[in-house]
């Protein structure tokens, strides 16, 4: 089975996270850039299918900035056996999903596995439209995975509001992947020196015969901002059964929102 | 301008997600054309509380529409989307939202803008204000196309206001597609939560517990809480990963993200991948025995103290003022 795991490079969920000078963009020199933690699961997914089905390969693809090279590094030290990055600095998810949906063009892959989300732009799109640009199924959000390649066919499960869905989809197809899929192994010391004799195809979105302007996202930025700093709250430091009176009092009579 | 709400509801009883979805396209544009779309079993009957939310126009889908399929669902929406010339189509951001807005915004060749915290226009364009990097800062962009913009709405972020005249209401019956490829994927078994809680991102008040539980066991003094405030139950990372609650309750940047009227947190230290799952709250209050705890700093009312007392006596008290 040919398997596609597309990685993004995303800020480290405990940088501290500033605007830059203009107002309009993050300040992310000096930042740690890590793989986005959901497309973890999709890679760790891909491996335990190509162990459970021998012959199979995996290709991984990041579509980017200059920080996809460390998504491709990683998937490479992690066992990939090919890996594409897209040079395509400031493009959206939607963007990402035309870039990636071309450079998966001549793989033609048979399952291909992302995150659930991108933890920076928090989008939830890329999936559904990478589906779409393929013409192939998605399937969002699976915390099972089982894939039947004779009967071209995967079965998934997943929470879905406040139910749990047992989900089917035929072969080919893009599923998105949420914690508690697997528990993702990181790359060996093995795995990271390999990593360095090999190489990653690099392409820019010209080569995928596509225009870098349509990539970047139709909502321009005018600002961004860190959230309102709320003033300090009030402190309270009460027996038990006073404290608890008093935050019925306070929420009841002054915050109203009980 | 001409707005496609995308109403859910359960089997019949609309949810409170609609009436934000249709305050927030009035809000948009005040004359606005507004038309709704419910798809599944029972939907025939929220099409009269659409219309008395404003909706011109109600289109019901229901046979053909179960089980759920995301692709047939998505050609749904895209057809009525094109055949009414929807300028904005809005979805409650959710797992609806979440399984097809993408592919939605995709074959409309639009733009996709997850939840979204606030919506305006100023003639020239659609400003949007939304939350990105789990909530550690907030973007605010404009929008002029092309193509329609496919929005998706936090719950509890727009004010719901019922419009003074209702709309006309027409009801017209959608047929499900009938291509099979919009068979491909289709889901084949549910099982439906039995608990009477309600879902914690649409909750008006979450009360989450953190390690300092304890145990799973502990996790009753919440669960008591919530059910005296009609709450839903939430948990810190900390919490699931020590296997007190489930991962559906985690709150945080790899788990939920919650904006309620009322955000109480039981416990928890305040790790900033929980408070990117939180921030939003309206009114935070934050029990905690460390004085210094990090979650004190977003917090309205900071209770310092042993929440093994205090939670009992909170549902007490609670009881009675409630009664």
């Amino acid at each position: 089975m040919k398997i596609a795991v597309c990685l993004k490079p995303v800020p480290s969920t405990t940088a501290d996270l500033r605007p830059a000078a203009d107002g309009k963009s993050l300040q992310l020199s000096g930042v740690e850039m890590l793989v986005n933690p959901y497309d973890d699961y999709a890679f760790e997914a891909a491996l335990k299918l190509r162990e459970a089905l021998p012959g199979s390969s995996i290709l991984a693809v990041s579509a980017g900035g200059d920080d996809t090279a460390k998504c491709v590094l990683h998937a490479i030290a992690l066992g990939a056996d090919a890996a594409i990055q897209v040079k395509a600095p400031g493009i959206s998810a939607r963007g990402a999903a035309f870039a990636i949906a071309a450079a998966l063009k001549d793989f033609a892959p048979d399952l291909v596995l992302c995150g659930r989300q991108a933890i920076d732009d928090d989008q939830w799109e890329f999936p559904g439209a990478l589906g779409e640009l393929l013409n192939i199924p998605h399937v969002t959000a699976v915390q099972s995975l089982n894939v039947d390649v004779d009967g071209k066919k995967l079965t998934g499960k997943r929470r879905f509001n406040r139910d749990e869905q047992t989900i089917e989809a035929t072969l080919p197809a893009v599923v998105s992947c949420d914690k508690g899929l697997n528990d993702p192994r990181s790359p060996t010391l093995k795995g990271r020196l390999d990593a360095k004799k090999k190489t990653a195809t690099i392409k820019t979105p010209a080569d995928l015969g596509l225009d870098p302007a349509a990539l970047i996202s139709t909502i321009r930025i005018e600002t961004i901002a860190p959230p309102p700093q709320k003033s300090p709250g009030r402190i309270i430091t009460l027996p038990p059964t006073d404290a608890a009176r008093e935050v019925v009092r306070w929420l009841c009579d002054e915050a109203k929102v009980v | 301008m001409t707005i496609l709400l995308i109403a859910e509801h359960a089997g019949g009883t609309l949810k409170k997600s609609a009436h934000e979805l249709s305050s927030a396209a009035r809000a948009l544009d005040a004359g606005a054309t507004i038309h709704a779309l419910a798809l599944g079993a029972g939907a025939t009957s929220v099409a009269t509380e659409l219309a008395a939310w404003g909706a011109q126009a109600v289109r019901v889908g229901e046979e053909g529409f179960e089980p759920y399929a995301p692709l047939c669902w998505t050609c749904a929406v895209v057809d009525v989307a094109n055949a009414v010339k929807a300028d904005v189509i809005l979805f409650g951001a959710g797992a609806l939202s979440r399984d097809i807005a993408g592919r939605v915004a995709m074959r409309l060749g639009g733009t996709l803008a997850s939840d979204c915290m606030a919506l305006s226009a100023d003639g020239k364009g659609i400003k949007i204000v939304r939350p990105t990097h789990a909530g550690r800062v907030t973007t605010t962009g404009a929008f002029s196309g092309p193509g329609p913009l496919v929005a998706t709405l936090r719950a509890n972020a727009f004010a719901v206001l019922k419009p003074a005249q209702p709309g006309a209401g027409n009801v017209a019956n959608l047929n499900a597609p009938t291509d099979t490829a919009d068979l491909r994927a289709i889901v084949t078994a549910t099982v439906q939560s039995t608990g009477t809680r309600p879902e914690l991102s649409e909750a008006s008040i979450v009360i989450s517990g953190g390690r300092s539980l304890g145990s799973a066991e502990n996790f009753k003094l919440i669960y008591d809480l919530c059910d005296v405030l009609g709450a839903a139950p939430g948990a810190s990372r900390a919490a699931v990963d020590a296997g007190y609650a489930p991962h559906a309750m985690q709150v945080g940047q790899t788990g939920r993200t919650v904006n309620p009227a009322l955000y109480i947190a039981c416990g928890i230290s305040g790790a900033i991948q929980h408070l990117a799952g939180m921030r939003t709250s309206k009114t935070i209050v934050a029990i905690n025995k460390d004085p210094n705890a990090a979650i004190f700093n977003v917090a309205d009312l900071a209770v310092v103290g042993d929440l093994f007392q205090i939670l009992p006596a909170l549902t007490e008290e609670f009881r009675k003022a409630l009664k």
